[in-house]
C-alpha cells in the first residue's frame, strides 16, 4: 500500500513537471527577449548567443531615457484605457436593452456586431482612413472615438450573455414594488452581472492595447501607441535594429496583458471567445 | 363561458388598457434611448465606412493623385485576372489549413494533458506562462521571433551550427520564410486551442465522467460517448474562431517579413495593405476589402449557426 501510495505520488510529480514544461516551453521566446533587454550591446551580438552574461540595466534606461517612450507610453495607457471605460459604459445599457426589451432587429444587430470581430483589420482600415481624411479626424478625438467603437461590439455580446443570465423575474419584481427601470438595471441587474463588466474590461483593455494597423495607419504624434514605436524602432531602422532597446520595450510592454490574464484568468475563455462561450478552465 | 367573461372584464380593463399601451410607448422609447450611444457609434464608424467602401470600390482612386474616377466593375474584374490576388488567397488558404490543422492537434493532445491539472501548485502562473503568448501584442511577438531568427546571432541558428548545420538566413528565405512565419502563428495560437479543448472538458459533466470510470469505459469509448456529446460545440467555436483569426493574420507577418521575400508570405491581409498603402490604389483596395467583408459575413453566419446549434441542444 505504501509503495503503491508512492508511485502514485512519483507519477503525479512527473505529471506535474510535464505540464511545468510544456508551459516554460511555450514561454522560452519570451525569456529570450527578457534576456536581451538585460544584455549590452556586445553581449547580444555574441556568437554563440550567451546564457550567462552580466545583466545591465543600460537598455532599460536608454528606452525610458528615450524622449519618445513616455508620449508612446502615455498614448497606449489613455487611448485603451479611456476607450474601455466608455464602451463598457454605453454597452452596458445596450446590452440590457437587447436582453430585456427583445427588438425584432436584436438578432440581426447582434449579427452585425459580430461581423466587426470576423473582418480583417486591413480591410476596415481604408474607409475609415478615407473618412478621417475627409473629416480632419486624424487627432485625438478620432483615435478616441475609434478605438471606443473597437471595444463595443465585444462588450455588447458579452454584457448580453450575462444579462440574458439573470431572471427576468427580478426585473418584473422590482417594478412590482415600485421601482424604475433604471434602478432595475443599475441597481438590480448591473451588480449581477460583474464578471460581465470585468472581462469586457479586461480583454478589451488588452485588445486595445495591442492594436497595432490602425495606430499606424491612422495615428499623428499625439496618438502613437508603443506597438508603432516599436515598429518605427524595427522597421524604418533597416539592417541596424537597435536589438536591445527593442527587447527591453517590448518586455515592458507585454506585461500588462500578462499581469491581466494572471489575476483575472478565470475571464481567459470568455474574453478570447467574444462572450460567446463560458465555463471553467 | 369565455365570452361571457370577456364582456363582463372588458369594461373593467380599458382604462388600465389605455394607461398600459401609454406605457408601452414610453417603455420603446426608453430602450430606444438606451440602445442609442452603441447605434450611434456602430452608424458613425462602422457603417458610413462601409458604405464609403462600397462606393470606392467602383471608383479609380490613387491615394494623393487627383479625384476619384467612376470605373465600373473594373476593379473587381482587375482582382479576379490579378494574379497577385489569387496567389495571395492560395497562401492564405494553405496558411489557414496547416496552421489551424497543427494547432488543432496539437491543441487538443495538449488539452487533454492539462486536464488533470486542476490540483498542480502554481498552475495559475503555468497557466499565465503558457497562455501569454497569444495575449501579448502581436507586434511585440513578431520582433521576438525576428530576434530568434536572425542569421547572424540568432538563438535558432547558434543551435543549428550547434548541431553541425549550415546558418539559415529564415525570413528572407524563399523556402523557409513561410515555415517561418506559420511557426509562430503556431506558437501564438496552440494555447488558444489548449484554453478551448479545456472549456470543452469542463463543460462535460462530472457525474458522466464518474459513470463511465465505473463503467470501465475503454479512452475511446468515452471520448465517443460521454467528452465529445458535450464538448463537441466548444471544440467546434475554438476550431471556427482560429479558422477565422488566421484568414485574418497580418500584424505579425507585417512586422515579421512585411509580406517578403517577394511575395513568399503575402497573405492576403498584408497583401492588402500593401495594395492600399504601397502602391497607394484605394480603388482596387476597396474592392478587395469588400470581397473581404462578404467571406468575413458568411464566417459570422457559420459562427452564429454552430452557436445556436450549441445553445438549442
Amino acid at each position: 500500500m505504501a509503495v503503491a501510495t508512492t508511485t502514485r505520488n512519483g507519477r503525479t510529480i512527473w505529471y506535474y513537471i510535464t505540464l511545468w514544461a510544456v508551459a516554460l516551453l511555450f514561454f522560452a521566446p519570451v525569456v529570450w527577449i527578457l534576456m536581451t533587454g538585460f544584455k549590452e550591446t556586445a553581449d547580444i551580438l555574441a556568437t554563440p548567443p550567451k546564457l550567462i552574461f552580466q545583466p545591465s540595466l543600460d537598455n532599460f534606461q536608454r528606452v525610458l531615457a528615450e524622449s519618445e517612450t513616455i508620449p508612446y507610453a502615455l498614448n497606449s495607457l489613455w487611448l485603451a484605457l479611456g476607450s474601455v471605460v466608455v464602451a463598457v459604459a454605453v454597452s452596458f445599457p445596450a446590452a440590457y436593452a437587447f436582453s430585456r426589451w427583445k427588438f425584432p432587429f436584436t438578432d440581426f444587430l447582434m449579427f452585425l456586431l459580430l461581423s466587426t470581430r470576423m473582418i480583417p483589420a486591413a480591410a476596415a482600415v481604408i474607409p475609415v482612413f478615407q473618412m478621417f481624411n475627409a473629416f480632419g479626424l486624424r487627432g485625438r478625438l478620432g483615435m478616441f472615438l475609434l478605438y471606443t467603437s473597437f471595444s463595443i461590439p465585444f462588450s455588447v455580446w458579452i454584457l448580453k450573455g450575462f444579462i440574458d443570465g439573470v431572471s427576468e423575474r427580478f426585473d418584473e419584481t422590482a417594478i412590482v414594488s415600485g421601482a424604475s427601470r433604471l434602478h432595475v438595471m443599475m441597481r438590480v441587474v448591473l451588480p449581477q452581472v460583474k464578471p460581465g463588466l470585468i472581462a469586457a474590461f479586461i480583454f478589451n483593455l488588452i485588445f486595445a492595447w495591442n492594436e497595432y494597423i490602425f495606430n499606424f495607419v491612422l495615428g499623428s504624434a499625439e496618438t502613437q501607441t508603443v506597438p508603432f514605436g516599436l515598429s518605427v524602432n524595427l522597421l524604418a531602422a533597416g539592417g541596424n535594429v537597435d536589438w536591445g532597446f527593442v527587447a527591453a520595450m517590448s518586455s515592458m510592454y507585454v506585461v500588462l496583458p500578462m499581469v491581466m490574464i494572471f489575476f483575472f484568468q478565470k475571464y481567459l475563455l470568455v474574453g478570447m471567445t467574444f462572450g460567446t462561450v463560458r465555463g471553467d478552465v | 363561458m369565455a365570452t361571457d367573461t370577456q364582456i363582463r372584464v372588458a369594461p373593467v380593463q380599458e382604462p388600465g388598457a389605455q394607461k398600459t399601451a401609454h406605457g408601452a410607448g414610453r417603455f420603446k422609447l426608453m430602450g430606444w434611448g438606451l440602445l442609442a450611444p452603441v447605434l450611434g457609434f456602430f452608424l458613425v464608424l462602422n457603417v458610413i465606412p462601409t458604405f464609403w467602401l462600397i462606393g470606392l470600390g467602383f471608383y479609380k482612386y490613387s491615394l494623393g493623385r487627383g479625384t476619384p474616377q467612376w470605373r465600373g466593375i473594373d476593379n473587381f474584374t482587375g482582382i479576379i485576372e490579378s494574379q497577385e490576388m489569387w496567389g495571395a488567397f492560395g497562401r492564405t488558404l494553405r496558411f489557414m489549413l496547416v496552421g489551424v490543422s497543427i494547432e488543432v492537434i496539437l491543441g487538443v493532445a495538449l488539452g487533454f494533458l492539462f486536464w488533470g491539472s486542476v490540483k498542480m501548485p502554481g498552475r495559475r502562473l503555468a497557466l499565465t506562462l503558457l497562455f501569454a503568448p497569444m495575449v501579448m501584442a502581436p507586434v511585440a511577438s513578431g520582433l521576438f521571433w525576428k530576434l530568434i531568427y536572425e542569421p547572424t546571432f540568432g538563438v535558432i541558428n547558434a543551435i543549428i551550427q550547434g548541431l553541425g548545420g549550415t546558418k539559415i538566413d529564415f525570413l528572407t528565405s524563399i523556402d523557409w520564410a513561410l515555415p517561418a512565419v506559420l511557426f509562430v502563428d503556431i506558437w501564438m495560437w496552440t494555447p488558444f486551442m489548449i484554453l478551448m479543448t479545456l472549456a470543452a472538458l469542463g463543460s462535460v459533466p462530472a457525474a458522466e465522467l464518474e459513470a463511465a470510470e465505473v463503467d470501465r469505459l475503454s479512452f475511446w469509448n468515452r471520448l465517443r460517448h460521454v467528452i465529445l456529446p458535450h464538448g463537441k460545440f466548444i471544440l467546434m467555436l475554438g476550431v471556427l474562431l482560429r479558422t477565422i483569426d488566421a484568414f485574418k493574420t497580418t500584424d505579425l507577418i507585417w512586422t515579421m517579413t512585411g509580406g517578403g521575400p517577394g511575395n513568399k508570405t503575402e497573405l492576403i491581409g498584408v497583401a492588402l495593405y500593401r495594395q492600399a498603402f504601397n502602391s497607394l490604389d484605394l480603388g482596387r483596395a476597396s474592392a478587395v476589402s469588400l470581397i473581404l467583408l462578404i467571406i468575413a459575413i458568411a464566417f459570422t453566419s457559420i459562427y452564429l449557426y454552430v452557436l445556436n446549434l450549441s445553445k438549442n441542444r
